[in-house]
């Protein structure tokens, strides 16, 4: 089976060259995308077949080098290599119907297509490498991938400064990775992850180091807050399949990096699991208020992958407590959680970026204030998106519910459990805790539904606020197929809640912490299907008596009624801005609405118009920070004077010390 | 472990509570009219209602997609399943670990496709209600959490039936939550039902409704399955209530004749609060919610340091 995945490996490199043999633009993009296509079902073939028929020591390459270099597929490489390739082969096929348009237009995508294949080709790396060296390696050159796939449109000059964006916050990341992982190496002496998690004793200050270097790292590619300002801004530059790939899995490498540390870490202080659930929690429900105040459709989607990544986190954050605490239930209810979750999440996040990819090549605008009434125009992307949008805010029966339930539960089970344990301080308020964040939980669910029928409705239901009646032209065979699948997986995940749970139990299996746990930890959900199945039938029954009874007595189809005025245009319906003003208004100060309007005044008003934007704080904040920084360093420029002979003289002043240096200290 | 009971008599109450819910309707609308002076009419008529708008033709506005011919179906589905997840019979009909999340996620559902449906109508009136429904939601959801949550961190037991279970009684600080939890529970009732001081269901100003507005273009049969949805929502509340207040179970003599006073009194408490207050501006609706949310932190405090002590 090994050999499917080293064949797509392979086949992603003739992808990398194409663009050079393939002269003609539209054959390019068909032949190299489908290219990538079945080299990514090829991975997934392997992938998947070592998921569901799992033994640990199957698969391992060592590469003949010194130190050799390890590639590993145990659980937990196994399940991220087949997230990313799942969404990889869906964003692939999204890609053939959605440049069309951008070669009509006579844009080159020559390199984008290559530097698409090296973000897929180094995201699958990045999850089965075990050597930390070469991991870093694969980590930049998907970060290379990343950077040069967003700026496929780089005459635009937001377009430009998102990818500036994705650099600079990548790049800070990789830097604290580099501190975490050459801890590692010195407190180890290896720089393979099997020995890092060999290795028993660890210094608490070195595990400091390392956890918060190695968290933080890592947090700023899954974009946690505060460090999440990059998502919205290089989500919404992107074209389509690169934006959904960055917010479904290439987020996700992040949320990897953080779940191998944690499971390969010894637990010893529970500060971080309490710390990493503020923050996560902080995520999760500021995440969707911020998406709550957007207009941009992109920089909206984008703002709940911060939510989601906060939902995850909660589920990490659970699992080290549970590790702390010896909680074996715990371990696997947060690492379930947070897996399942990180699924799920890629699949209804790349559906509804593809649903929000057609919409835009639909209204060529990003702005839903301009939309309305598509359901009628692109009917199968409404009925796809609604999917995704049911499953984004954790609504049964599809699959977001299956993983929110998990981490609810962890969260009433951490309650009484941690109540149950001998520390004192933990003992009286973990239950307290316990019941605020699962409250919060609820209150960001609440928010997400708000979300998403604002977006859902203002996007595809009423009527056109532009006026004319919009042309079908987004949709195609490829983007329709891959919207398809994408829905089909959110319903089975979600209608079958022990599928998913499979494709994590191999990860699950490796926890040591997590053996001990009574067999029913998972309970329901082995069994909710019959629930779901139920509850569908109930709703099929009661249309089919519905319908039944409207076919006897008869159905009229009217214009709404306008109470009486006859003048109505579609410009009168409720706008997102309006839709969400007040819920925006009370989360002041967080979130800065700004508003531009001239009020109207005198009998014959003269024309006026309304705007808002929602300013994001942190945003600023790294802004302002980001200039303090450039004022400070400023200082130093003479120093680069750009004269060869001043070099020269720096060359001659460093020599001198050293030697001097040496000279003293012998 | 099965999560679906073998018990017919678990499902038989099911379908009483569905047959019975316009009833409740209809008393609470009984009460309300004598408390204000008139004679009111009779506690049948929301059956006479919902007969009437099943033979009425349905009319669908011209912007109106699938969303609007899905919506009725979905919003009645949800709040009539909900119903089996409620310990009517002991054992319920459904029960399994956590399921009060699936009984709060159903609900939000129900919300999600009445609120799209407002939205379909492309008219600027049920925009109006939906952003409400939707603003209101997002405060009110918290609260249930919280009774049910805490209820569940105090037993340690995660389903309905089992929490019900756990409630010692003989606890003087049980007694006392349960109170205090259920007025959190009674002002949740208020928001979620769109009763009085959240909303007026009275009213035809559509300025002021919220749900009444949100149906404004539904018609016949949709307009009826709206409706029995709201009567079941209504019961659906007062149930969870007069059960989480009831230390005698719902089989015996005794533990039927309190349930049933404790929906009386729910339905009385109801039709007073209607009759002598008046709908609140729409702006301290998010207060009035996060008092009953601030009712349920205090109690579940008091709750935590009493217990400890």
């Amino acid at each position: 089976m090994l050999v499917l995945f080293i064949i797509g490996l392979l086949l992603h490199g003739i992808t990398l060259v194409l663009p050079a043999l393939v002269r003609d633009s539209r054959r390019l993009n068909v032949a190299a995308n489908l290219l990538n296509a079945v080299a990514l079902l090829c991975g997934l073939t392997f992938s998947l077949s070592a998921l569901l028929d799992y033994h640990r020591a199957d698969y391992r390459i060592e590469l003949p080098s010194v130190p050799s270099v390890l590639i590993g597929f145990d659980g937990l490489s196994l399940f991220f290599l087949f997230t990313f390739q799942l969404l990889s082969l869906a964003a692939s096929l999204y890609a053939i119907g959605y440049l069309r348009p951008y070669i009509e237009r006579g844009l080159s995508i020559r390199a984008h297509i290559s530097f698409f294949t090296l973000l897929i080709l180094a995201m699958q790396l990045v999850a089965v490498v075990h050597h930390a060296l070469v991991f870093l390696i694969v980590w930049e050159l998907m970060a290379i991938g990343g950077y040069f796939s967003i700026v496929l449109e780089k005459d635009k000059e937001e377009v430009r400064r998102g990818g500036f964006w994705y650099f600079v916050a990548t790049h800070a990341g990789v830097l604290l990775l580099y501190v975490c992982f050459l801890t590692l190496h010195e407190i180890t002496g290896s720089w393979n992850f099997e020995d890092f998690a060999r290795h028993a004793v660890y210094d608490p200050k070195a595990l400091a180091v390392v956890l918060l270097t190695g968290l933080a790292g890592f947090g700023i590619k899954a974009g946690f807050m505060p460090f999440h300002a990059w998502l919205p801004n290089a989500h919404s530059a992107a074209p389509t399949h690169v934006s959904a790939l960055l917010s479904a899995i290439n987020i996700k490498a992040g949320i990897y990096g953080m779940a191998r540390l944690m499971m390969i870490l010894p637990a010893l202080n529970a500060a971080y699991g309490w710390g990493l659930l503020a923050v996560s929690l902080v995520s999760a429900v500021l995440g969707v208020w911020y998406a709550l105040a957007q207009h941009d459709i992109k920089r909206l989607l984008a703002y709940h992958s911060v939510e989601n990544i906060g939902i995850i986190g909660v589920g990490l954050s659970i699992a080290w407590l549970g590790r702390c605490y010896a909680m074996p239930e715990l371990v696997l209810l947060g690492f379930a959680g947070a897996l399942l979750h990180t699924l799920n999440h890629a699949i209804f996040k790349g559906l509804l970026f593809f649903g929000a990819g057609n919409v835009y090549l639909q209204a060529h605008t990003g702005d839903i204030e301009k939309m309305g009434g598509f359901a009628r125009v692109i009917p199968l992307t409404a009925i796809t998106f609604l999917i995704g949008a049911i499953s984004i805010c954790g609504l049964p029966p599809f699959n977001g519910f299956v993983s929110e339930f998990i981490i609810y539960k962890s969260f009433f089970f951490a309650g009484t459990q941690l109540h149950d344990s001998g520390h004192s301080v933990v003992r009286d308020y973990a239950p307290l805790v316990m019941l605020f964040s699962a409250v919060g939980l609820a209150f960001m669910g609440g928010l997400a539904v708000a979300c998403f029928t604002k977006l859902y409705g203002i996007v595809f239901l009423g009527a056109n606020r532009s006026g004319d009646a919009p042309v079908p032209q987004s949709e195609n065979g490829w983007s329709s197929a891959s919207l398809v699948g994408l829905a089909g997986l959110c319903a089975v995940l979600g209608i079958f809640p022990q599928t998913g749970l499979r494709l994590v139990a191999p990860a699950l299996g490796e926890l040591a912490d997590g053996a001990q746990a009574p067999a029913d930890w998972s309970a329901p959900l082995g069994q909710l299907q019959i629930v779901f199945a139920l509850f569908l039938a109930l709703v099929v029954a009661v249309y089919a008596v519905k319908f039944w009874l409207q076919c006897r007595i008869g159905v009229r189809v009217r214009e709404t009624w306008g109470c009486g005025y006859e003048a109505v245009t579609p410009r009168m319906q409720y706008t997102a801005s309006g839709f969400a003003e007040e819920l925006v208004k009370l989360g002041r100060p967080m979130l800065n609405l700004a508003v531009h309007w001239k009020p109207l005044r005198d009998i014959m008003p003269a024309a006026s118009e309304f705007r808002s934007h929602c300013h994001d704080r942190m945003e600023n904040g790294w802004l302002a920070f980001n200039n303090a920084m450039g004022r400070m360093l400023g200082a130093f420029r003479w120093i680069q004077s750009g004269n060869i002979r001043h070099y020269v003289v720096y060359l001659f002043g460093a020599i001198l010390f050293y030697l001097l240096c040496a000279l003293i200290w012998k | 472990m099965e999560i679906t009971s073998s018990d017919p008599l678990s499902w038989l109450a099911c379908a009483i509570f569905l047959a019975g819910a316009p009833l409740y309707t209809g008393i609470v609308n009984k009460l309300k009219a004598r408390m204000s002076g008139r004679f009111g009419a009779s506690v049948f008529q929301p059956y006479y209602e919902l007969w009437r708008l099943a033979q009425k033709e349905t009319v669908y506005s011209t912007s109106a997609g699938f969303i609007s011919r899905i919506a009725p179906v979905i919003v009645w589905c949800t709040v009539a399943f909900t119903v089996l997840l409620l310990p009517l019979g002991r054992p319920a009909a459904l029960s399994f670990s956590c399921d009060f999340i699936l009984f709060a996620y159903l609900l939000a559902l129900g919300r999600f496709f009445q609120i799209l449906a407002a939205l379909d109508s492309a008219a600027s009136l049920e925009g109006m209600g939906a952003s409400r429904e939707a603003r209101f939601a997002v405060f009110a959801e918290p609260i249930f959490f919280f009774t049910i949550g805490s209820l569940a961190l105090i037993t340690q037991r995660y389903s309905f039936e089992k929490i019900l279970d756990g409630i010692t009684w003989s606890n003087p600080l049980f007694v006392v939550f349960i109170s205090i939890g259920l007025l959190s529970l009674f002002f949740l009732m208020m928001a979620e039902c769109s009763r009085m001081p959240v909303d007026d269901p009275n009213t035809h100003l559509e300025l002021t409704m919220i749900h009444e507005v949100m149906i404004l273009d539904a018609s016949g049969i949709d307009l009826m399955l709206y409706q029995y949805a709201a009567s079941l929502k209504l019961l659906l509340y007062a149930t969870l209530a007069a059960l989480l207040l009831n230390p005698f179970g719902v089989l015996g003599t005794t533990g039927l004749l309190v349930f049933g006073a404790t929906l009386l009194g729910m339905a009385a408490g109801l039709a007073l609060v209607e009759t002598l207050m008046a709908r609140f501006r729409l702006v301290l609706v998010p207060q009035f919610l996060l008092f009953a949310t601030a009712i349920g932190v205090l109690n579940i405090l008091i709750f935590t340091f009493s217990h400890k002590s």
